[in-house]
C-alpha cells in the first residue's frame, strides 16, 4: 500500500500536477464545481422526495437531478483524484481522509436503497424513503465538511 | 406522504452541529490558527516536500518530529527555496508562528535557514531587522 501510493506521487503528470502554478488550482475550481453541482442536485433531489416543490412533476425532475448527480460526482470523482494523486502517502493517513472516504461509501450504499425502493417511476412514498433521503442529506453534507477539513487539519 | 417537515427540522439541526464544530477547528491555510509572538524552531530535515497546496518540512527537533508549513510551491521556490538547496539530515532554522494549540507540533515558518542561506518564504511577515 505505502509502495502504491508513493508510486502514484512519482507518476510524470503527478509531479507536473504537483509543481505547477496554473494546473493545481484549475483541478481545485473544477473539483469545486463538481462538489458545488453535486451538492446542488443531491439537495433538490431529496427535498422533492421529501415532499418540497410539489408544482414540478416528480419522475422527470428527479430523474434530471439524479443524472446531473452522477455526471458531477463523476467530475469530484476525477478532479478529486487528481488532487490527491500529489500528496498520496499524507492523505491517505490521515483519519478524517478516511471518515471522507467512509461517508461516500455510506452515501452510496443510501443511494442502492433508495434505488430498490423507486422502482417502477411512480412517485414513492412512505416511512423508508423519508429516512432515506434525509440521510442522503445528512451524508453528502458531512461529506463536503469532511472534504474541506482535509484541507485544514494535519 | 408523511410531513416532510420533520425531516427537514433533523437535517437543519444536524447542519447546525456541523457548523458549530467547524468554528472552533483550527485553519491552516493564513495565521489565524497561530500564535502572535514569533517562533524559532531547529533540527534536522527529516522530509522536504515542495508541491501543492504548499511546500513543507518535517524537522527533528530535540526527537520531535515537527511540521514546518512553508509558502505555495510558486513562492516558496521565488524565495530561492527549491529541492535542490536543502537535504534531508541537513540542520535547519525556521523562524515564524507556531500553532496556537501547542499539543500540536506543528508551525508556519516565513523564513528558513539552511546550510547558511536565508530564505524568506513571506518576506512581509519575517522578524524586523
Amino acid at each position: 500500500m505505502d509502495e502504491l501510493l508513493a508510486g502514484i506521487e512519482q507518476l510524470a503528470f503527478v509531479r507536473v500536477l504537483k509543481a505547477s502554478f496554473v494546473a493545481y488550482p484549475i483541478v481545485n475550481a473544477l473539483h469545486i464545481m463538481s462538489i458545488g453541482a453535486l451538492l446542488t442536485s443531491v439537495w433538490l433531489m431529496d427535498l422533492r422526495i421529501l415532499g418540497a416543490f410539489r408544482s414540478l412533476p416528480h419522475a422527470a425532475f428527479v430523474a434530471l437531478l439524479r443524472r446531473t448527480a452522477f455526471a458531477a460526482f463523476a467530475g469530484a470523482l476525477a478532479t478529486g483524484s487528481l488532487l490527491f494523486s500529489v500528496r498520496a502517502s499524507e492523505y491517505a493517513a490521515m483519519p478524517i481522509f478516511f471518515a471522507k472516504m467512509t461517508l461516500i461509501l455510506l452515501a452510496g450504499a443510501n443511494f442502492l436503497v433508495f434505488m430498490r425502493r423507486a422502482k417502477g417511476g411512480d412517485e414513492p412514498a412512505g416511512g423508508t424513503v423519508t429516512i432515506v433521503a434525509v440521510l442522503s442529506l445528512v451524508l453528502w453534507t458531512s461529506v463536503l465538511f469532511a472534504g474541506r477539513f482535509i484541507g485544514f487539519l494535519n | 406522504m408523511q410531513s416532510p417537515f420533520k425531516g427537514l427540522r433533523s437535517v437543519t439541526l444536524a447542519a447546525a452541529v456541523i457548523l458549530a464544530a467547524a468554528t472552533v477547528a483550527y485553519a491552516h491555510h493564513g495565521w489565524s490558527w497561530t500564535q502572535d509572538g514569533f517562533f524559532e524552531l531547529r533540527g534536522k530535515i527529516t522530509a522536504i516536500y515542495i508541491g501543492n497546496p504548499h511546500a513543507t518540512l518535517d524537522v527533528d527537533a530535540e526527537g520531535e518530529v515537527w511540521r514546518v508549513d512553508l509558502a505555495p510551491p510558486s513562492r516558496t521556490i521565488a524565495a530561492g527555496f527549491t529541492e535542490e538547496v536543502a537535504k534531508v539530515g541537513d540542520e535547519v532554522t525556521a523562524i515564524g508562528h507556531r500553532s496556537r494549540d501547542e499539543t500540536e507540533k506543528l508551525m508556519k515558518a516565513s523564513r528558513i535557514i539552511v546550510n547558511g542561506k536565508t530564505y524568506d518564504v513571506y518576506p512581509d511577515r519575517v522578524p524586523p531587522a
